[in-house]
């Protein structure tokens, strides 16, 4: 019994140590500057405001950074979900000659494996031949190509675990592959879609280093570097900066909620079903 | 009549078809930067007026005796090892002391999450807010014990032990989520006929949990290393390197060369030794984890 209530005491203690500075950054956010420096320190703002929120929203154009990252996140699940789901489809299911699926496969993670900083100098160099150095479409490219890794694992899991008879009954009964693969496979697989897409959803969204590179005007720039910008100034402006902050971490708080339950999986490219 | 030969060459090509699109973007994303880190970086190129000219070796010569290279290495090394090593030690603690079902799992669960997920860029905001020297959280809480005036990221000394700090917080929950998954995908007949033979907790922790969880431990270890040896984010916001370089990492070094100096060749140079190295990192644990055969369903 006390065994069990020291170990609820101890994963309390752990939680809190996570879960406080999120919440001190919050609360950062809606305190005067005056309070955010007060000895000792107020855990709840005594007179809260939003007075740095407005100033995000009304001068310093943080609509336009949200608009670029949503419009840039959900364009990348949408293609990174079509281009890497047909693949893992055919990884998972079909027999290519000489071991491909498995060759191809870990191909296909070793991608995941090199560093962004390597890739950027070149591709900086190609987007900058074709025009899409600050645009929105240069990203997208660049974001599809590094979250397809993990689209191709995740699906290839879920493809996995699906009965092969579901597709090859249904093509004796005179469907298509591609007929049998879009109206039976396609809704059984899709929790597992929806879940790759958010996870995909969520790294697009957190993405810098791409943004800071691909994007150095207003045309373009993503939240990060709205974030950023508030960052690297002379002065700090520690109200503005913790609540930009607040605004970009909102909706992925909102999103990994919804995928907890294959968080493990997701954060494990699919190796560890948790 | 064509058209139906058209369908049928799909439906006996679908295989390889579905796999074009990823294929052609991976090699995009890998084969053609590669190419280009080789030619680029045996010459010395500027980004901005286009001048080029092929110079052999040098960059990499110069490289060699760079001293800001080998310390900006040095950094990464230190970055990963530390960083990662705690993590790993620390998760596994969490999840072997954990690892019994507990009520109000999935709450925990859902709070100790939130760390990996949140932007990389916010981590950093947070942490310059809680390190403030002067009226920061932590030094308010450490004043309390009689710990006075560290200055965190400021100082050469403390800068780099801070900044593994937050990765520390970042990714524990990580090692712990996914060591904890592994656990517990244990079956108990091991332990049972251990037991039945007399084994010590230790032996049976030794013998059978250690061997059973090496999938886990792999996969876990080898994202954790690729994300930390690649650190820019949190490094780029807290510190930007210094002070002194004393946080300087790889891809924070290369970044400058490439995109403040404007020095593509140098650059690429050393952005292929560090291809070279995270290659061979990584092949060690994907071969490891191909002979485990962890992936194949």
């Amino acid at each position: 019994m006390m065994k069990k209530l020291g170990k609820y005491v101890f994963i309390v203690l752990v939680t809190l140590l996570v879960v406080f500075p999120v919440i001190w950054l919050i609360s950062t956010s809606i305190k005067y500057p005056v309070d955010i420096f007060a000895v000792p320190p107020y855990f709840i703002p005594p007179h809260p405001t939003s007075e740095h929120y407005s100033v995000l929203f009304l001068e310093m154009d943080f609509l336009e950074y949200i608009r670029n990252s949503v419009i840039v996140s959900v364009s990348t699940v949408l293609v990174a979900i079509v281009v890497g789901t047909l693949a893992a489809y055919s990884l998972a299911r079909f027999k290519l000659p000489h071991n491909l699926n498995t060759h191809l496969s870990f191909w296909v993670l070793s991608t995941r494996m090199f560093p962004p900083i390597v890739t950027i100098i070149p591709l900086f160099s190609m987007l900058r031949a074709v025009n899409l150095v600050n645009t929105r479409i240069g990203l997208v490219v660049a974001y599809t190509a590094f979250n397809l890794p993990f689209v191709v694992w995740m699906m290839r899991g879920f493809f996995a675990e699906i009965p092969k008879d579901l597709e090859e009954a249904a093509m004796v009964d005179g469907y298509s592959r591609m007929a049998a693969f879009w109206s039976i496979i396609i809704p059984l697989a899709k929790p597992g879609i929806i879940a790759t897409a958010i996870f995909t959803l969520i790294m697009s969204w957190n993405e810098f280093l791409f943004a800071l590179i691909l994007s150095q005007t207003r045309v373009a720039a993503t939240l990060p570097i709205g974030v950023a910008s508030r960052v690297t100034q002379y002065e700090i402006l520690w109200g503005q900066m913790s609540a930009s902050g607040v605004i970009a971490l909102t909706p992925v708080l909102i999103f990994a909620f919804m995928v907890q339950k294959h968080l493990v999986r997701g954060m494990s490219m699919g190796a560890i079903k948790g | 009549m064509k058209q139906i030969n058209l369908a049928r060459w799909t439906e006996r090509n679908l295989k390889y078809l579905l796999l074009v699109p990823t294929v052609v973007l991976l090699l995009g994303l890998t084969v053609y930067p590669l190419i280009y880190a080789v030619i680029a970086s045996l010459h010395t190129i500027n980004i901005r007026t286009g001048e080029q000219s092929f110079v052999g070796l040098k960059n990499f010569i110069a490289i060699a005796t760079d001293k800001q290279f080998w310390n900006a290495l040095k950094n990464t090394a230190i970055y990963t090892g530390v960083g990662v090593t705690l993590e790993f030690f620390f998760g596994l603690g969490l999840a072997v002391f954990l690892s019994n079902r507990l009520v109000g799992r999935n709450v925990f669960r859902a709070l100790l999450l939130t760390p990996m997920m949140l932007p990389p860029i916010v981590v950093a905001v947070i942490f310059k807010i809680i390190y403030i020297p002067d009226f920061g959280i932590i030094n308010w809480l450490l004043g309390l014990v009689g710990i006075k005036g560290i200055i965190w990221e400021a100082s050469v000394k403390t800068a780099l032990p801070s900044l593994i700090l937050v990765d520390i917080w970042e990714w524990t929950p990580f090692m712990f989520l996914i060591l904890l998954a592994g656990l517990q995908a244990i079956p108990l007949d091991p332990y049972e006929a251990a037991m039945v033979d007399g084994a010590t907790q230790f032996q049976m922790f030794r013998h059978i949990t250690i061997p059973l969880l090496i999938p886990a431990i792999l996969i876990a270890l080898l994202l954790r290393l690729m994300d930390t040896l690649r650190i820019f984010d949190q490094v780029f916001i807290m510190t930007g390197g210094g002070p002194a370089n004393a946080t300087e990492t790889m891809s924070l070094y290369i970044y400058r060369h490439g995109f403040r100096f404007s020095n593509i060749g140098y650059a690429t140079a050393m952005s292929f030794i560090m291809l070279v190295l995270t290659v061979m990192i990584s092949n060690f644990f994907i071969n490891r984890l191909k002979a485990e055969e962890v992936f194949t369903q």
